[in-house]
């Protein structure tokens, strides 16, 4: 078999040229799963009779001269709350086991599997997505394949660790708080959290409603906006997609920064930043020639208000698994739930009527801003198990705090590209970098991060596994 | 709120809601809701006016481009 050390992009190309056929893609990533998962845990689910079945399609297109996908045979997995058709979405619980197989696939991975993706498999995160650091009490903990002593991040820590491991180069994953854009940052990868209501959520186990994103993590910046691209659509059967017409970023990457406002967010994001994850941050400014420190509106307040939103969506939505079987779910997270489904309703509508207003707010911010930059998260990755972080001095508790810095962020819809960066003093492990911009603009954040990638400043490097 | 008065709240709200919950388990919602706490009292600091709306509105259809009601 084939040794294949291309990207996501390389990969595509390969197929389409000959050079590579996509069984040849399909062998190397199953056998690297197989010679690697044992130690990672990112898979839950594997669907290689599905994945064959898929290959061979887009070797036989091939073969007949046909028109190829731009991701055509390309591997690539999934947090498992996406549907995938004939398997049970389990949302990273037990609880869902004895729900019926899905009928159809997610609306994403029928937009992936149009585009030629060849579909590997269902990815390992945090019970029904409500935590940053994927110790899945049930499937066990997903490990950092740069340090398998240390979590992967979360939610989507699968999808992380996947990629990172170089298992597929392709995953998606979902961020309501910071859960595509901490895995990316814990792992040393590229990952995207677009804009609220860009992509499809329809045929994804939902969490928080208000909040919920869908996203692609890969091993490249190109591979990343490929993936982006072939997952845009409007979808008028999904409530939160408010995009009504493909807005592809592959033509616009090589635009760079010349002409455009770049900051770094200070205060809040400067305070909750460990030096390691400020060396980044200044490392990616010095790139973009960001000088500026900017302040973002009402940070704390914004956490706050997004930690209530989504206890009491999340609550609401579990509450009747939660009366009847909560020794079934996830014990780092099943009292989160209960004191959600509790609290009074008046913390949730302030919360909500608070959002409107921060919104505006932010808004403001991006009249005189083009792109902001921020860790995405406040250190490298800690070790599995670990209850408190050293901040600045302050100690936090570590699994809430992970999303300390893309919590904000996403509570006002913005799109983020997290950059992989590599800091010193971490022992080899990455911290990333949010590239932010106003909504509906991800052709900006794009912009940046295509010139932190041509300047090396941001790269995935391989795990040694 | 105190914590005898919040372990108080917790076994009324869940019995309204039907939740049963054993008393280490109120116990520990109990904390996690005291933390929710000083989070609504932030919020509960910032000024809203009453005209500031939720951020989510109910739209009972999608806006149609025509005033005459052609698509």
């Amino acid at each position: 078999m084939k040794t294949i050390a291309l990207d996501a992009a390389a990969m595509a190309e390969a197929v389409a040229s000959g050079e590579v056929s996509a069984r040849e893609l399909l062998d190397a990533s199953l056998a690297r799963i197989e010679s690697t998962d044992g130690r990672v845990n990112a898979f839950t689910e594997k669907t290689q009779a599905r994945a064959r079945t898929e290959a061979d399609a887009v070797d036989a297109r091939r073969a007949a001269s046909q028109p190829l996908g731009p991701l055509a045979g390309v591997p690539y997995a999934v947090k498992n709350l996406f549907d995938i058709e004939g398997v049970v979405t389990l949302a990273g619980s037990i609880v869902n086991r004895g729900d019926p197989v899905a009928a159809s696939d997610a609306f994403l991975v029928r937009q992936m599997q149009a585009a030629g993706a060849v579909l590997v498999g269902g990815l390992n995160m945090d019970e029904y997505a409500y935590g940053f650091t994927t110790e899945n009490t049930h499937y066990g903990p997903c490990r950092n394949p740069h340090d398998l002593t240390c979590i992967a991040g979360g939610s989507s820590g699968g999808s992380g660790a996947a990629v990172a491991a170089g298992q597929v180069p392709i995953t998606l994953g979902s961020d309501t708080n910071g859960s595509i854009r901490v895995p990316a940052s814990l792992c040393g990868i590229w990952g995207l959290k677009p804009t609220f209501g860009r992509l499809s959520r329809r045929g994804s186990y939902p969490f928080v409603h208000s909040i919920d994103h869908l996203g692609p993590l890969a091993d490249s910046l190109a591979g990343l906006a490929l993936t982006y691209d072939v997952l845009q659509s409007p979808d008028a059967l999904d409530p939160g997609c408010q995009a009504l017409r493909v807005q592809p970023i592959v033509p616009l990457l090589g635009r760079g920064t010349a002409g455009l406002r770049v900051g770094v967010l200070g205060g809040y994001f400067h305070d909750n930043a460990s030096p390691a994850a400020r060396e980044v941050v200044a490392l990616a400014a010095g790139t973009l020639g960001a000088h500026a420190e900017v302040t973002w509106p009402d940070a704390a307040l914004a956490r706050a208000a997004a930690f209530i939103i989504t206890a009491s969506e999340g609550g609401s939505l579990h509450l009747n698994d939660l009366r009847t079987r909560a020794d079934d779910f996830e014990p780092l997270s099943v009292d989160r739930f209960i004191a959600g489904a509790l609290q009074p309703v008046d913390w949730y509508l302030r919360a909500q009527r608070f959002r409107r207003v921060y919104r505006d707010k932010v808004n403001a911010l991006f009249r005189d801003w083009d792109v902001l930059l921020a860790a995405a998260t406040p250190v490298s990755a800690p070790a599995i198990g670990t209850e408190w972080l050293d901040i600045n001095g302050t100690p936090q508790p570590c699994r809430p705090s992970l999303g300390l810095l893309t919590q904000p962020v996403s509570f006002a819809g913005c799109p983020v590209v997290t950059a992989p960066l590599w800091p010193t003093g971490t022992g080899g492990l990455p911290v990333g970098v949010q590239l932010i911009a106003a909504p509906w603009r991800e052709d900006l954040v794009f912009r940046a991060a295509q010139v932190l990638s041509d300047a090396g400043v941001a790269r995935v490097q391989p795990s040694q596994l | 709120m105190n914590d005898t008065r919040m372990l108080a709240y917790v076994e009324t709200m869940a019995a309204l809601l039907k939740l049963p919950l054993d008393a280490a388990r109120t116990q520990r919602v109990a904390v996690n809701l005291q933390r929710t706490a000083a989070m609504a009292a932030l919020l509960e600091a910032a000024p809203l006016a009453a005209h500031d709306e939720l951020a989510e509105i109910f739209r009972p259809a999608a806006f149609l481009p025509n005033n005459d009601g052609r698509e």
